[in-house]
């Protein structure tokens, strides 16, 4: 599996307790050097920097045919007032992961909420650290037998990193493990 | 001249909403000890960052990158919400 990282779910991520699953659920993660040049913090460097190290994050080349992609976004999202401030590196990933194919992941508020509308970029996939945890499930990298598990482990995440989860999207990705639960 | 995309009605009154429960949500786990004890431009971006949770601008008023600032939100136990 692939996928393309913003700064926002490295960093999060950086700090969780099992971070270590990113890498057994990814095959390759893209990262923008525009990206990378945001985690300024020990946990965050120290853990991008074992990532890189390892093979499994690289620099995503940029081309010109990307940069012209960026600028067509940018002009049809970036100046909505009702959107979170979108800024070049999250964009920058959205655009990655549309022309790679690759899963998103990302905590960004309005980089989720332009996959909602956008006509193009709602077929990008995004993950935030809940889908992934509850992806590790479907994989067999997490072992749960109850949906009580499941959500300890959720709940765990939420410590590490000192992150909530919204509470409709919780419940929808609740509904989705306890039906998997049930097979 | 590329055309602007909007959002339809009913994703912003959804927007609108989640947007005001998130803010709440952010100022009551707050550490405000903490954040009151910070000097004036990184409070300034930590209650940014409370009001909007806008990560990127919060570490520009606080002229940090997204990770500097991160800590900081880290320490005043100021959550991330998605």
């Amino acid at each position: 599996m692939r996928g393309v990282a913003d700064a926002c779910f490295l960093i999060d991520w950086s700090r969780y307790r099992r971070r270590d699953l990113l890498e057994k659920l990814f095959n390759l993660i893209l990262i923008h050097e525009e990206t990378l040049l945001q985690l300024r913090s020990p946990p965050a460097i120290e853990y991008t920097s074992s990532l890189l190290a390892s093979g499994l994050l690289r620099l995503y080349p940029w081309s010109s045919d990307d940069e012209k992609q960026y600028n067509k976004l940018r002009e049809e999202v970036s100046l909505d007032p009702r959107l979170p401030s979108l800024e070049r590196p999250d964009l920058l990933c959205l655009v990655i992961a549309h022309r790679t194919g690759s899963i998103l992941l990302s905590e960004n508020l309005g980089v989720l909420r332009v996959t909602q509308f956008h006509p193009l970029y709602s077929r990008v996939k995004v993950w935030t650290s809940l889908e992934v945890l509850e992806n590790s499930v479907y994989s067999g990298l997490t072992d749960i037998d109850s949906l009580d598990e499941f959500l300890e482990i959720v709940r765990e995440y939420e410590e590490d990193a000192r992150h909530i989860f919204n509470k409709k999207r919780l419940d929808t990705v609740a509904k989705r493990v306890s039906e998997w639960l049930r097979r | 001249m590329v055309e602007e995309i909007e959002p339809p009605l009913e994703l912003i009154q959804e927007w609108e909403k989640e947007d005001e429960e998130f803010k709440e949500m952010r100022r009551s786990k707050a550490d405000w000890e903490f954040i009151n004890a910070q000097p004036p431009h990184i409070r300034a971006a930590l209650i940014y960052f409370i009001e909007r949770g806008d990560i990127y601008k919060a570490a520009r008023v606080a002229d940090m990158t997204v990770g500097e600032f991160d800590d900081y939100r880290y320490k005043a136990r100021i959550p991330n919400i998605t």
